[in-house]
């Protein structure tokens, strides 16, 4: 047996013992994955998985090492720039990934992205023409 | 600053460009030539094409303690770095049928599935998928 197998089996046994532990922050982000485009919080994920929300909050934390809405927001920011390389507008975007407010969607994305999502779209365009074999333009 | 790159020591440009493209499925994303036959080779995963790059480069021939370094990472079973997938189990099933070799194969640990091969070029990989 490797230095690296022994390592997995002691993380394991220290770390990942609690299998219902596992199984309630697993499920919690299935949860996510299947519906980020509905209005969530932690009350409600605490309640499909019957718990405290709270509870849920340290256990999620512990073993993804970030909290559900952070999970939540990150899973929309990838969403919605699939959306965005796709063509859908900004507003359109927006609400489907399960965001209310536009200005405050291209906010949020800005500072995550580090472009707002038109400049991110209008990249993506530049950059699919480019591999096309069509001039880039670039300003 | 921004992550663009990652470096991973291969022990033969050619043969790792091979195995990461037509086993892996990465596609060669820049291969600049350099002197005495080295090369800026980068390759890059299919679905994420803009994504980062990963670096072939071939210091352990050239750098002794980075030959050393991969060595006994290898030894250990340690992976040099990893690679996130869908299914853990479906690409080990897709690998094993390419003739590639693991040293543990699909465990579930906690919240993630990992499962460790052999890169052919000196390096032990791990793929995770997350639970």
């Amino acid at each position: 047996m490797t230095f690296y197998q022994q390592e997995i089996n002691r993380i394991k046994s220290t770390c990942y013992s609690n299998q219902g532990q596992i199984e309630t922050v697993v499920g919690t982000r299935h949860y996510i994955n299947n519906h980020f485009d509905k209005e969530m919080n932690l009350n409600l994920l605490s309640h499909i998985r019957f718990t405290s929300k709270f509870h849920l909050l340290r256990l999620f934390k512990k073993y993804y090492g970030l909290t559900p809405i952070q999970y939540l927001t990150d899973k929309r920011i990838e969403k919605a720039k699939e959306h965005l390389k796709q063509g859908m507008t900004v507003t359109e975007t927006c609400f489907d990934v399960g965001f209310e407010c536009p200005s405050s969607f291209s906010t949020l994305f800005r500072s995550r992205v580090g472009r707002s999502p038109i400049q991110f779209q209008k990249e993506q365009f530049s950059q699919s023409r480019g591999n096309d074999g069509f001039t880039t333009l670039k300003h | 600053m921004k992550v663009k790159i990652i470096s991973l020591p291969v022990q033969d440009q050619e043969k790792a460009l091979k195995f990461y493209t037509e086993k892996l499925g990465f596609i060669k994303k820049i291969d600049v030539p350099l002197s005495e036959g080295n090369r800026w080779l980068t390759v890059v995963s299919k679905e994420e094409q803009d994504g980062p790059e990963v670096l072939l480069e071939p210091s352990p021939i050239h750098f002794a303690p980075s030959k050393v370094y991969q060595k006994a990472l290898f030894d250990a079973g340690i992976p040099y770095t990893q690679f996130n997938v869908e299914d853990v189990q479906q690409e080990y099933d897709r690998l094993l049928k390419l003739g590639v070799a693991f040293s543990i194969k699909p465990t579930a640990m906690g919240t993630v599935k990992i499962a460790v091969f052999n890169d052919t070029c000196g390096n032990n990989i791990q793929m995770v998928e997350m639970l």
